[in-house]
């Protein structure tokens, strides 16, 4: 039966618990059928056509949808042959999966790994660059990429019409929710191009969906469709935050739902422990597991496909680079390392980059030249070892010297002549620890230069008296200040180029792994090559390091101030569809689109969450005063179709407010699905009870204009050509950019 | 939904039979029936109470007091507060992103002793004696403050009816801190903050007790002065916000139990429940606003001279301040006149020099190849532009330029009129390129291009134009973009001067520009001639709407990190204190610390708490009751309530960017210590069997006719042992006290300590100075 606590979220003491019992008495026991509204024409003794029409509505109404949606996706979504907006960076990120070059992104592969296949279906062999603006290659067939990317936009109408029909709308409802995602310019625009946000999407249509499916099933417990739902839940959440990590909030939702419903469970005494046991194991299983299993696996296609050396390499271990096909590293380097060898020197930390500087300065402490972590390769990530200023000078004739465990050496910047330095001014960002820059050259120096090895481990021998490329980890410690060298993931600002900061820790951590160094790419002449590659670094390790990177260099994505970016917007002026963006050059001569939503989807959208919380603090209220106007499947109803959908809407949208990084309307879009479901809702319950006249006046005059404006609003979604200043019509406010009129 | 068995069977757990008339909140019940049950003598004295409270008090004021006048330097943060107490003595105006509250009492204290803001102090180790400066009664007011704070947590704790040992505990954790010490010896708002913030507590706590004599005269008193708590709280900082979230929190759960229809006391109409609400409204959120405004508008009458804030407000508010430069040296500008027009932001010149634009640039675009027009730092006869009108060069002189007006600008050593198109400029394919065109062209062809709107910042149609003060944007008549300019030089072309362009963005207020004299003026020129100063005035409202605005912009900006900020999750483990003043020849240091023992006591206990109520809400949905009625009812009502106020004056840090430090958890630790009493009480003393009988007996039945009051501790424990208590708070305020003693030295800045002292105080790696 429907249990009482299930109307809300509220969990608090004892005494609040009596105040929810009260009605339990009487409560009508609601079967969870789905309530058939649809009435009309009953009186009619045969079945005529409309009849018909009616009984096979749950199979016609899909495939109508779904027509119209291939339609408004599809149509003439080659006419622009020119890389339109990310299409240059993510249809790059294709060409590297075709070319199997190893590339890094801040997003997961599953989306990008599926442009890849795109273009691979397509026939393309990589060698496209995808530079913004540039026409494509007659031999580059982009319009099956964007076809393929289309079909997943063009899918998410018929789930929503089957997640608005399982969240029980009724059947007007239903199709003003589809209607409203068939009808939405900025998810018709989006889906158009070779870009991840219709992938994206329908990752989120697609996990509501089978979350509502699921809920559906509540009552069959363990049985197989139970469990095919569940499974289909765990799967569409492995994807969905496979493509982007903008998943996980739609996954925060489902986690939420099932918190709420273990909860039940579990104060449910009559319950066996082992079914309660059961209940929590099956959902770990299917809503943990099964999705980090999915998101493994994209890692793992995507370690497996990438073999080639590439422009991501730096981002990754230099075990794992060894191992790509056609690296530097670790090839015919030798072994050991001795003074007057030439290296890279890679931070071993997850994330960790290679010791760079350059001839830039720091604009605040020392104002000497600045040390940074690099991720891509480039001169200025060369250094010489040197012998200390007491040693002997390095003479290049003589026999090499071998480095050992303990010795102290100089780092000398091999395009700029500077030693490794430190002193003590705090460094720009971690102020805790010393500064670390480039100073003097080989001759101009002091003591501060110099920065004693000490061995960690070392994966090939247990030789300390030598140090190896690639397999020795060690710590450089300075001697004078006793402090250790560390990379530590922080970005500098704008000033270091968002590199990362490095710093010399006064905490001895020997086992923190951002102050371990080890020597990536080394050249010495005098030394015979060897091939220390021979190592594997073991999948999960690289996993995480990809990962760690790829957190690591969202968060730099900060806006800038220095930078004028004209396409970004804020979170305010999302729901009320403030502004578009302009997704490629606005020359007459170009198929110009422009980002713009659907007036009445916003802004009803947005009003209808308005409207949503005033509906439950009434209702809240009035419960409290001892009114009894809502039947169990009522409350059933809001918690289920209207609350979870506004907390949806929340969980897509709040992170972005919170989040200091660059935003653009697309972000809002699957917050903006869980808006169109809530708007559904309300629509459907404020009807619920009017005269059939009213029902169908309200809904045809909503369906209506939802389609008018779609029409008007076409020509932003299937290109604009001429000159810009014909689409002025549109143009209702000034900040709607499409047109200079 | 989710489960197959009736809920209802699992809430009935706690007293079957009973027909579960009471909801939330059932103290009321509850004194009733104890009252009924245990008719005990009321010989009540709370002298031991008493006794207690005044020990206390008198500790707090030793602890506080004690060799304050040492330092005899400036210390840290005195920098700021100390400074603004003395811009507010010299009434020149300042500019700070705190509210004014917490600095007028400063203020008021130089005033009492007669201090006239001579010393600014400028930095860290000033000193006091030789700048003569009444620093001593500065600090007093902290640490007059501070020590209150200690009697005020007694007295919340009191009025809460716990027991003895529960207040002693709670009112020790704060009075041997050393954090709270700290932060109230010295010339800085937490104390007047902390304070503020504990009394707004004891103020509701008051108020709350007097829910049975709703709209009394006393009810009304204290909903007031919770109001004024409150209010005080937020004019200091606005960290005080927390304070209204903790007792708005409160407010909204009493205003529930009054919404509901089976209310104990009887169903409120929905008219009695408006009142009770607009009571609510307007005692804590009406009257402190009011309050809250009223110290602006204090501010504002005694900041009459321009000072050190008027950058920081736009010229019609500096206008209101006498010997303001804005004020006495702006002239109306007319047509004809020759003027330097500079740039706001990057204090460049409007410049041009017959050297041309590149035919092609680096990235391979091409320029219109017109005459140079760029920003440049320095004096020059290039920076002179000569104001044309729009329609006919017709000579027409003293004419007024108004805001809104079409001008031309002529180049005056090259006599060329300035111009800007649809050419894209040096670095921004987006932004236009501006350029100069000889006269004939300008008034030929390109006449329409040369033609550029004034359009001054917050300008009222028909305002006249002035220099200096007169702020305005150059919008380009056609294309509607705005003269701008930016920092990065142009390539040696341009010999790394600044390039102008055409901004499309015209909002940002990087567009503003100020033209800085009139060069075709001589000096002595009438109307140079300076009028008698006449200062304006502008409405209150309007000046504190525009002072609040900037004050939250800037507060956004404080993000800049500072070698002693922390992150929130370090504040309950005290992993780092602050470092405030340092001497070297005397090794002596004040560094910033709780006291370990203490904060990592308290920080248990809230973890154990919320244990406790986890523990408890998951046993009771299996069905089992652990707990009886009131031991419940006191867990979740009254220690809730301090949990709460924890929780909200804590956790809001995570999400704010800006720098933070650890005593922005003062306010949450002074709620641990409460909560800490509280708790050791509920663990430390067994449950009185006899109340629960009697609160079963009189649940079954009848109704008390004894008056309504609240139970006080002694009541609530009379006849049974506190030995648990007193033991439990014993050991604890031991340990606490050693604390506190053992580092004394870095809260006092005396005496001075050895390396090996230094050393054993650096528990958690603290960083102290003189380490070595």
């Amino acid at each position: 039966m429907a249990a009482v606590n299930d109307r809300g979220p509220v969990v608090t003491g004892a005494d609040l618990g009596d105040a929810r019992r009260r009605n339990v008495p009487g409560t009508p026991q609601t079967v969870a059928v789905v309530p058939e509204p649809d009435d009309k024409k009953k009186v009619k003794k045969e079945p005529s056509f409309l009849e018909i029409l009616d009984q096979w509505e749950w199979i016609i109404a899909p495939i109508v949808f779904t027509a119209l949606a291939f339609f408004t996706r599809l149509y003439k979504i080659g006419l622009s042959n020119i890389v339109t907006w990310d299409e240059a960076h993510f249809g790059k990120f294709g060409s590297h999966y075709l070319k199997r070059e190893f590339y890094f992104d801040v997003h997961p592969p599953a989306g990008k790994l599926l442009v890849g296949l795109s273009g691979y279906l397509a026939g393309y062999n990589g060698s496209f660059e995808f530079k913004s603006g540039e026409t494509y290659p007659p031999e580059l067939n982009y319009t099956f990429m964007r076809q393929f990317n289309a079909f997943w936009g063009a899918i998410c109408v018929p789930l929503a019409y089957w997640t608005a029909k399982e969240l029980k709308l009724r059947r007007n409802a239903v199709w003003l929710v589809t209607l409203m995602v068939l009808c939405e310019n900025s998810y018709t625009t989006i889906s158009r191009f070779i870009l991840l946000d219709s992938m994206l999407l329908f990752g989120t249509v697609a996990t509501t969906l089978c979350w509502a499916k699921f809920h559906g099933q509540r009552k069959n417990s363990f049985e197989p469709e139970w469990f095919f739902w569940l499974f289909m839940t765990g799967l569409s959440i492995g994807f969905v935050t496979s493509v982007k990590l903008v998943g996980l909030f739609v996954t925060a939702l489902v986690g939420l739902y099932t918190i709420e419903d273990l909860w039940n469970k579990f104060g449910d005494t009559k319950m066996p422990i082992s079914t309660l046991a059961a209940h929590v194991g099956t959902r770990v299983v299917g809503l943990i597991i099964l999705p980090f299993l999915v998101y493994l696996l994209s890692f793992a296609i995507h370690f497996a496909v990438l073999t080639n050396s590439g422009p991501g390499d730096a981002q990754m271990s230099s075990l794992f680079q060894a191992n790509l096909r056609g690296t530097e590293v670790g090839r015919n380097s030798p072994l050991e390392v001795a003074i007057g060898s030439k290296v890279t020197i890679k931070n071993m930390g997850y994330g960790g980059g290679l010791l760079h500087s350059h001839v830039q300065t720091y604009p605040e402490g020392s104002g000497q030249q600045q040390v940074t972590c690099y991720h891509h390769k480039d001169a200025n990530n060369d250094w010489f070892f040197y012998p200390n200023r007491r040693d002997a000078d390095y003479d290049a004739a003589a026999e090499p010297r071998f480095i050992a465990d303990g010795q102290t050496i100089r780092l000398l910047h091999s395009q700029t002549g500077r030693n490794l330095h430190s002193h003590q001014i705090a460094a720009p960002i971690t102020k805790a620890d010393w500064e670390v820059s480039s100073y003097g050259n080989i001759t101009v120096g002091d003591e501060k230069d110099h920065w004693k090895i000490e061995v960690v481990s070392d994966a090939a021998s247990r030789d300390r008296s030598k140090i190896r490329t690639l397999t020795t980890a060690f710590r450089l410690k300075h001697e004078v200040l006793g402090c250790y060298l560390r990379a530590g993931n922080v970005n500098l600002p704008q000033w270091g180029f968002k590199q990362i900061e490095v710093t010399c820790t006064k905490d001895n951590k020997p086992r923190d792994t951002y102050t371990h160094w080890n020597i990536e790419s080394h050249i010495n002449e005098k030394l015979p090559p060897g091939d220390p590659g021979q190592y594997r670094s073991p999948f999960f390790k690289d996993f995480v390091h990809l990962n760690v990177a790829m957190m690591t260099s969202n968060n730099a994505l900060v806006p800038d101030p220095d930078k004028q970016d004209d396409l970004a917007s804020q979170w305010w002026q999302w729901p009320i569809l403030h502004v578009g963006l302009r997704m490629c050059g606005w020359d007459d001569k170009i198929v110009k689109y422009f980002l713009l939503g659907n007036p009445l989807v916003y802004w009803g959208s947005t009003a209808g969450l308005g409207v949503f919380g005033l509906l439950t603090v009434w209702y809240i209220l009035r419960w409290q005063r001892g009114y009894r106007e809502l039947s169990q499947f009522d409350i059933d109803q809001i918690h289920y179709a209207g609350i979870y959908p506004v907390i949806g809407w929340f969980l897509h949208y709040l992170p972005f407010v919170i989040m200091a990084r660059v935003t653009y309307v697309h972000h809002y879009y699957p917050a903006l699905y869980f808006a169109i479901l809530t708007f559904g809702f309300l629509t459907d319950w404020f009807t619920r009870n009017q005269k059939k006249i009213v029902q169908y006046a309200t809904y045809a005059v909503l369906d209506a204009t939802v389609i008018g404006l779609y029409i008007y609003f076409i020509p932003i979604c299937w290109g604009m050509t001429g000159p810009n200043r014909q689409y002025g019509y549109m143009k209702w406010f000034d900040t709607w950019r499409m047109s200079d009129a | 939904m989710a489960t197959t068995a009736p809920q209802g069977t699992l809430r009935q757990r706690s007293v079957a039979g009973s027909k579960n008339k009471d909801g939330a909140s059932s103290d009321v019940e509850l004194d009733k029936l104890v009252k009924a049950a245990n008719q005990r003598p009321k010989a009540v004295s709370e002298n031991d109470h008493r006794i207690a409270f005044f020990i206390i008090t008198i500790l707090a004021f030793i602890t506080r007091f004690w060799g304050i006048s040492h330092p005899n330097e400036v210390v840290f943060d005195e920098v700021h507060f100390g400074k603004f107490a003395s811009y507010y003595l010299e009434k020149t105006y300042f500019f700070d992103v705190h509210p004014p509250f917490g600095k007028l009492l400063f203020a008021f204290v130089g005033w009492l002793v007669g201090f006239d803001g001579h010393f600014h102090f400028e930095n860290i180790g000033d000193s006091y004696i030789a700048n003569k400066v009444p620093y001593v009664a500065f600090r007093s007011l902290p640490a007059l403050l501070g020590a209150l704070t200690v009697s005020v947590v007694y007295l919340i704790m009191w009025e809460s009816g716990y027991s003895l040992p529960a207040c002693i505990l709670a009112a020790g954790l704060v009075l041997l801190d050393n954090a709270h010490i700290g932060q109230t010896r010295l010339i800085l708002l937490d104390a007047t903050l902390v304070f503020a913030m504990a009394c707004s507590l004891l103020c509701y706590i008051k108020f709350y007790k007097l829910r049975h004599e709703p709209f009394s005269r006393k009810w009304w008193k204290w909903l007031i002065l919770t109001g004024f708590a409150l209010s005080c709280d937020i004019s200091t900082k606005y960290v005080g916000l927390f304070a209204f979230i903790t007792i708005g929190s409160a407010v909204v759960i009493e205003l529930w139990d009054l919404l509901d229809i089976k209310r104990p006391g009887g169903a409120l109409t929905l008219a009695q429940f408006g009142k009770h609400f607009a009571a609510r409204a307007f005692g804590l959120i009406f009257l402190p606003f009011l309050f809250y405004l009223f110290w602006f508008q204090v501010h504002f009458t005694i900041l009459t001279r321009s000072g050190p804030g008027d950058d920081f407000m736009t010229p019609e508010f500096q206008e209101t301040l006498s010997d303001n430069i804005m004020l006495s040296n702006a002239i109306t500008i007319d047509y004809y006149d020759t003027i330097s027009i500079k740039h706001k932001e990057t204090k460049a010149y409007l410049h041009s020099h017959p050297e041309r634009y590149p035919l092609r640039y680096d990235d391979g675009r091409v320029s219109s190849q017109g005459q140079q027009v760029t920003g440049y730092p320095f004096n020059d006869t290039n920076n002179y532009w000569q104001i044309l009108p729009a329609g006919a060069d017709d000579k027409q002189l003293n004419r007024h330029i108004k805001n809104h007006d079409l001008i031309r600008l002529r180049h005056v050593v090259t006599d060329t009129i300035l111009l800007s198109h649809d050419v894209a400029s040096p670095y921004f394919p987006t932004n236009q390129e501006f350029t100069t065109v000889s006269l004939a062209d300008a008034y030929g062809d390109r006449a329409a291009d040369t033609l550029f709107e004034v359009r001054i910042e917050h300008g009222k149609p028909n305002q006249e134009w002035k220099t200096i003060s007169g702020h305005f944007k150059l919008i380009h008549n056609p294309s509607k973009v705005a003269m701008w300019t930016h920092t990065k030089p142009l390539p040696e072309w341009a010999f790394k001067q600044q390039e102008i362009n055409g901004n499309k963005q015209i909002a940002p207020s990087s567009n503003v520009w100020l033209v800085e004299d009139i060069s075709s003026l001589p000096a002595n020129h009438p109307r140079r001639a300076k009028v008698a100063k006449k200062v304006k005035t502008l409405p209150f409202l309007r000046k504190w709407f525009e002072l609040q605005r900037s004050m939250f912009w800037h507060n956004n900006q404080l993000t800049a990190s500072h070698p002693y900020a922390s992150l929130p999750y370090s504040w309950p483990f005290l992993l780092r204190g602050v470092s405030f003043w340092t001497q070297n020849d005397t090794r002596q240091q004040i560094y910033f610390l709780g006291n370990p023992i203490g904060w990592w006591i308290a920080s248990s206990v809230l973890a154990i708490y919320a244990g406790i109520i986890l523990a408890d809400q998951f046993s009771l949905r299996r069905g089992m009751d652990a707990l009886d009625h009131r031991s419940r009812s006191r867990l979740y009502n009254s220690t809730g309530f301090f949990f709460l106020a924890w929780a909200t004056h804590y956790f809001p840090f995570y999400v704010m960017g800006r720098q933070l430090f650890l005593h922005h958890y003062l306010p949450a630790h002074l709620a641990s210590a409460l909560v800490t009493g509280a708790l050791v009480e509920f663990i430390f003393s067994q449950d009185a069997v006899e109340h629960e009988v009697a609160h079963q007996a009189a649940k079954a039945g009848k109704k008390s006719q004894t008056p309504k009051h609240h139970l006080t501790a002694r009541e609530r424990f009379a006849g049974q042992s506190l030995f648990g208590s007193w033991v439990a708070t014993g050991v604890i305020l031991t340990l606490v006290a050693a604390g506190w003693y053992f580092f004394l030295p870095l809260t006092y800045g005396y005496p001075g300590l050895t390396v090996e002292q230094v050393i054993r105080r650096k528990w958690l790696g603290y960083d102290l100075h003189f380490a070595k």
